[in-house]
């Protein structure tokens, strides 16, 4: 079992479940077409295949280099370095992520060019940079992460309240946006590199997750922040929904290709810049580990390439089909069970989810495993996609119904819960809202949207995504619990 | 401590298999008599000049650790390798080596500290401590107090026969820390005991702590 085979024996496994759940639905409650099915077979082969690449080549890059990076910070001893790094990696990563400049334009369009696409970016960024900073000084201080968390949190309510139910919604779907695909990975091995130097074991533990929940965080309050500042209120301009054309099979996976490669390329520069040019100043890793090093950027860049484009061509569309006509139908009962359903199997296929279980196996050495940690996830995802398809059929609940209990039940059981899983939980929310989410699930929560009288497209589309983000947490925290009352010492059975 | 004349040997079991199969093989053994395990991770090699040059030639294994009487020891080594086949390539490795001394595990008494029945007199001994995850700088100031030159500390996971619970049909297996010190032979007692009596090793549920022979050792000083 070499490394390529067992992570393509892992993929296939993670990718088999929504396929399948695909076919099923094509055969009885929504009738495909041929062609999109056969497009989405594609797509799903592309995604094995992509995924498999681009995991061990963060594997033997990214991952690598986050490490590199956080020990070295950490070895400098002094703060201000710590604190400039967290600034400049945070502004850097967040400002090459796809994610966060596809919803940089959707604002500018929303606001008809009120709020500037490119002010968006750059604000968001900065506010990113803050709070990675701001991460990396509360691992050298030791403040608990709940504290951290509570008061982010609390200032963000505070926030909200001055701020459009629109945007509030646009706001939380930021932090889902900025959390991408490659900046997950890299945040959550800087701070396992800087906290692995930690003399104390329990404190590192507990101190190498978080900081990606504390990044997200940075997000929400800059674009909160934004629309306050700019008095824009209303939303006047609109998104027309992508219908399926249905021309050739090939014809829509070889269109996005230029897109994709740029977007990948994108997202990756920033790695590969702080690589070369710290492989100057301080890191001098040998030849071979530079090298190696270098194969992993390559195989990270190959894999989302072939990801994405069967993300976006093979499997968007047939999203869009699916909850169009499931949302048809005239039991609506069907569409919350298929929406909890299909949240389940597609978080499984999200490519992050994988970098954070392997993650949290490697610093609790296999205490908390993968297989627990997915369940708490899909079960979490797969509500909040019922949720939000329970927020399309009924026009009445705003997004902060979910929002703000969700929320407050969060923090409130930070106090209780053991602390590794507390970073853990507030990480997974991040970690569930990648690529596969913003495409397929949006994609079908969209479809859905179109299909039923009153619901708006845009209101409805936004904010999935934020739900999508709360829920893990909660789910994740509880799966904390149970695992600390299982860990309790028995007695031995039988006194000899 | 029963010093009768016919005294108990016994073993230290090491197992190195991929990544996920560490739990499988500890629940095997437990059937098979043994009363528990560590488990902790590792990276191994694999010889094929093609994944080499792609940087692919590495694979993620656990290595496990469980002590246990000789004679239900080489049983259940036995029932393990029929279990999963390490005789065949790619199975991964077992092996096992004798114990010197065994202490905090209840039901595996052991005799005082004896002369090894070698023909030559090693002079250091390794002392392996495993305590719960949070302990093991404690091990190492007691260590350090009886005159223990260094230590090494590895993150490990393991069940006991303290720790038998479940999740989703899952071992639930707490998280731990192996020390290992090198010591010379005339210091290996008082370290243990000072280790012992710190963190109350024979209370049940506070750790072990297994001695080996070492017969050569480098960069000792």
């Amino acid at each position: 079992m070499n490394i390529f085979t067992e992570k393509l024996k892992e993929v296939i496994f993670s990718i088999l479940p929504i396929t399948i759940i695909v076919l099923i639905l094509s055969v009885t409650l929504t009738p495909l077409e041929a062609p999109l099915i056969i497009r989405f077979l594609i797509g799903a082969f592309l995604i094995i295949l992509g995924l498999s690449f681009f995991l061990i080549g963060v594997d033997i890059g990214v991952t690598p280099l986050g490490s590199v990076m956080g020990s070295t910070l950490a070895k400098t001893n002094k703060l201000w370095i710590v604190i400039a790094a967290g600034f400049i990696l945070g502004f850097f990563i967040s400002i090459a992520e796809p994610g966060l400049i596809v919803l940089a334009n959707q604002v500018g369009l929303v606001t008809s060019g009120q709020i500037s696409s490119i002010s968006i970016l750059i604000v968001v960024s900065i506010g990113m940079a803050i709070m990675l900073a701001l991460g990396f000084a509360r691992i050298v201080f030791n403040v608990p992460l709940y504290k951290v968390l509570t008061i982010l949190y609390g200032l963000t309510f505070i926030l909200a309240l001055f701020a459009s139910s629109e945007f509030l919604a646009i706001s939380f779907d930021a932090s889902g946006a900025t959390t991408g695909v490659l900046a997950v990975p890299f945040i959550l091995a800087l701070a396992i590199g800087v906290s692995k130097l930690k003399k104390d074991s329990k404190a590192s533990e507990k101190d190498s997750f978080g900081l990606v929940a504390i990044t997200s965080v940075g997000a929400i309050m800059s674009v909160i922040i934004m629309s306050i500042l700019s008095k824009t209120n209303e939303f006047s301009g609109n998104i027309e929904s992508n219908t399926p054309e249905l021309t050739t099979i090939m014809g829509p996976f070889i269109q996005i290709i230029p897109a994709i490669l740029r977007e990948s390329f994108f997202a990756l520069s920033p790695l590969l810049i702080i690589l070369l040019v710290l492989q100057k100043i301080s890191f001098k890793l040998s030849k071979k580990a530079f090298a190696k090093m270098l194969k992993g950027f390559v195989y990270t860049f190959v894999g989302l390439l072939i990801f994405l484009v069967g993300v976006n061509a093979g499997f968007m569309d047939v999203g869009s089909v699916i909850g169009y006509s499931l949302a048809s139908l005239d039991n609506k009962f069907y569409l919350i069970i298929m929406g909890f359903i299909l949240g389940i199997v597609t978080i499984l296929a999200e490519p992050a989810v994988y970098i954070l279980t392997n993650q949290i196996e490697d610093v609790t050495s296999g205490y908390v495993k993968r297989k627990a940690v997915l369940i708490a996830l899909s079960i979490g995802v797969g509500l909040a996609v019922a949720l939000s398809m329970l927020r399309i059929i009924v026009p009445g609940i705003q997004l902060w119904y979910y929002l703000l209990p969700g929320y407050l039940i969060s923090i409130v059981m930070t106090y209780f819960v053991p602390k590794l899983f507390v970073g853990i939980a507030f990480d997974a929310g991040g970690v569930a809202t990648g690529p596969m989410t913003a495409t397929f699930i949006l994609a079908f929560t969209q479809g859905a949207a179109e299909a039923i009288e009153g619901a708006s497209i845009l209101i409805d589309g936004f904010g999935m995504i934020a739900t999508v983000a709360l829920t893990p947490i909660i789910t994740l925290q509880i799966l904390g619990f149970i695992f600390n009352l299982k860990s309790k010492k028995g007695g031995i059975l039988k006194n000899e | 401590m029963n010093s009768s004349t016919n005294y108990i040997v016994h073993e230290l079991l090491c197992l190195i298999v991929s990544r996920g199969l560490g739990s499988k093989v500890i629940k095997c053994a437990k059937q098979n008599g043994i009363t528990g395990g560590t488990i902790f991770l590792g990276k191994g090699t694999i010889r094929n000049p093609i994944l080499e040059f792609l940087d692919l030639a590495e694979a993620r294994k656990e290595i496990v650790l469980m002590v246990a009487e000789q004679t239900i020891a080489y049983a259940g080594l036995e029932a393990l390798n029929k279990k999963f086949n390490f005789n065949k390539p790619n199975h991964g490795i077992a092996f096992s080596t004798s114990v010197l001394n065994i202490f905090g595990a209840k039901n595996l008494t052991s005799n005082d500290t004896k002369e090894s029945r070698g023909v030559e007199n090693p002079m250091y001994n390794i002392i392996f401590v495993i305590v719960d995850r949070g302990n093991a700088e404690s091990v190492v100031e007691a260590a350090k107090k009886a005159g223990s030159r260094g230590a090494t500390i590895v993150n490990a996971r393991g069940s006991g026969i303290h720790e038998t619970s479940k999740l989703f049909a899952m071992e639930i297996e707490p998280e731990k820390e192996i020390v290992l010190i090198i010591s010379e032979n005339h210091l290996t007692e008082s370290i243990s005991s000072s280790i012992r009596d710190e963190l109350q090793i024979d209370e049940p549920g506070n750790g072990i702590i297994f001695i080996q022979d070492v017969n050569k050792t480098y960069g000792l000083y």
